[in-house]
């Protein structure tokens, strides 16, 4: 007998949407965990499309990894001061 | 992986909108108490699943067959992906779920403890134990602070919705067809308005953690209250009768209070000592065994 393993499941909804991740199942072999997924998060064809993947081979950044990308204030722009600028223009002063 | 250092900055974290995920060090207080909860929804969720399908061979024709056939898939769909979600808190592997559930060690919800003895007892659990269950799990997944848990419950609550609608269609036909049909109905709901108005607990205890940490958003009684509310006057107004000789509306506030309720049958369901308990639990032995072939051949063990 197969060890079980466990495997994330996504789904795509339609057209233009993209992969969700809906949860988890645990499975023998990528073709059962396809089946599986089918019947368990996609009984009323709640996506057109499935993914899933082996947790074991998905590789995570958790917050500690992403967070010095928090603070780049240079990568935003929110635009006030050009706002500022055409209001006063506007306003004719 | 996120840590806190105390309770106190768990709580402030949880107060704040705070969701915890899986793979969080949260406290094992927490941990523990949201574990237990889905335990107990992934066992009601499968026996539930077992009655359900006993019924299949006995709906009247082929649409309630469907229905019953895809009510049974949404059910044990349920309880499989709560084993999963469970699972993954680390507290228990699904096998040992599975084990203490067949041995009795663990609780499923009382609805699942009591026969249902004709077809309009499954019609009277469709309509008010769907209902009951659909209105106490909105309440978890309102605010729900386990996002694993709160994801799953999307899509149960959308489900429980269908139900809900089979139930009072069903029910419908029943009101409006002979009178052997409305006095099948009304012999069940005297037999399952009871264990529905209870399904929702006793009281909440003014210090529940599952409250403070919002996994429940309402406490027992309003959610009980609000239920009340709603059915009687459905029940009434399909010609049946609740079978409470004290109900009454309140005079000033025009709702509806019940007479007193006997809390000892819920409390036998508890420890498993309800009318229907053992020969639930020995159906549910029999399923495991009689389908060990079936999760051998596709390479899964519970």
């Amino acid at each position: 007998m197969t060890a079980s393993q466990i495997y994330e499941v996504f789904l795509k909804a339609d057209g233009k949407s993209e992969f969700r991740h809906v949860g988890a199942l645990g499975a023998a072999d990528n073709e059962m965990a396809l089946l599986l997924a089918r019947e368990c998060y996609c009984r009323r064809a709640e996506g057109e499309q499935i993914w899933v993947v082996r947790r074991d081979d998905i590789s995570s950044a958790d917050s500690s990894e992403t967070a010095p990308n928090r603070n780049k204030s240079h990568r935003h722009n929110d635009g006030k001061l050009v706002a500022e600028h055409r209001r006063q223009l506007r306003e004719g002063s | 992986m996120r840590t806190w250092a105390d309770l106190d900055e768990f709580q402030a974290f949880l107060d704040d909108g705070g969701m915890v995920e899986a793979d969080d060090d949260m406290p094992e207080e927490y941990r523990q108490e949201v574990f237990r909860f889905i335990e107990f929804h992934a066992n009601s969720e499968l026996m539930g699943g077992l009655t359900e399908r006993d019924w299949i061979p006995h709906s009247p024709g082929l649409r309630l067959k469907q229905i019953f056939l895809a009510k049974t898939q949404d059910e044990i769909g349920h309880a499989h992906l709560l084993y999963m979600v469970a699972a993954d808190m680390g507290v228990k592997t699904r096998d040992e779920m599975m084990n203490d559930l067949l041995a009795g060690k663990t609780r499923f919800h009382n609805v699942f403890h009591y026969r249902a003895e004709t077809w309009a007892d499954q019609i009277a659990i469709a309509f008010l134990v769907d209902a009951a269950a659909f209105a106490s799990q909105r309440a978890v997944f309102a605010k729900c602070t386990y996002g694993p848990y709160k994801r799953i419950l999307r899509r149960i609550v959308g489900e429980e919705g269908f139900h809900m609608r089979h139930g009072e269609e069903m029910l419908l036909k029943m009101a409006s067809g002979s009178q052997v049909q409305r006095d099948l109905f009304q012999a069940a709901l005297e037999r399952w308005w009871w264990p529905a108005v209870q399904l929702f607990g006793p009281d909440s205890p003014p210090d529940d953690p599952l409250l403070k940490w919002y996994i429940k958003s309402e406490r027992n009684e309003v959610l009980r209250h609000a239920y009340v509310q709603k059915y009687v006057p459905l029940l009434q107004g399909y010609g049946f009768t609740v079978p409470d000789d004290g109900l009454h509306q309140d005079p000033d506030t025009g709702e509806w209070m019940m007479s007193e309720i006997d809390w000892a049958p819920l409390k036998a369901t508890f420890s498993n000592a309800g009318p229907d308990s053992a020969r639930r639990l020995a159906n549910a032995v029999r399923n495991h065994a009689e389908s060990a072939w079936f999760r051998e051949s596709i390479g899964v063990s519970a």
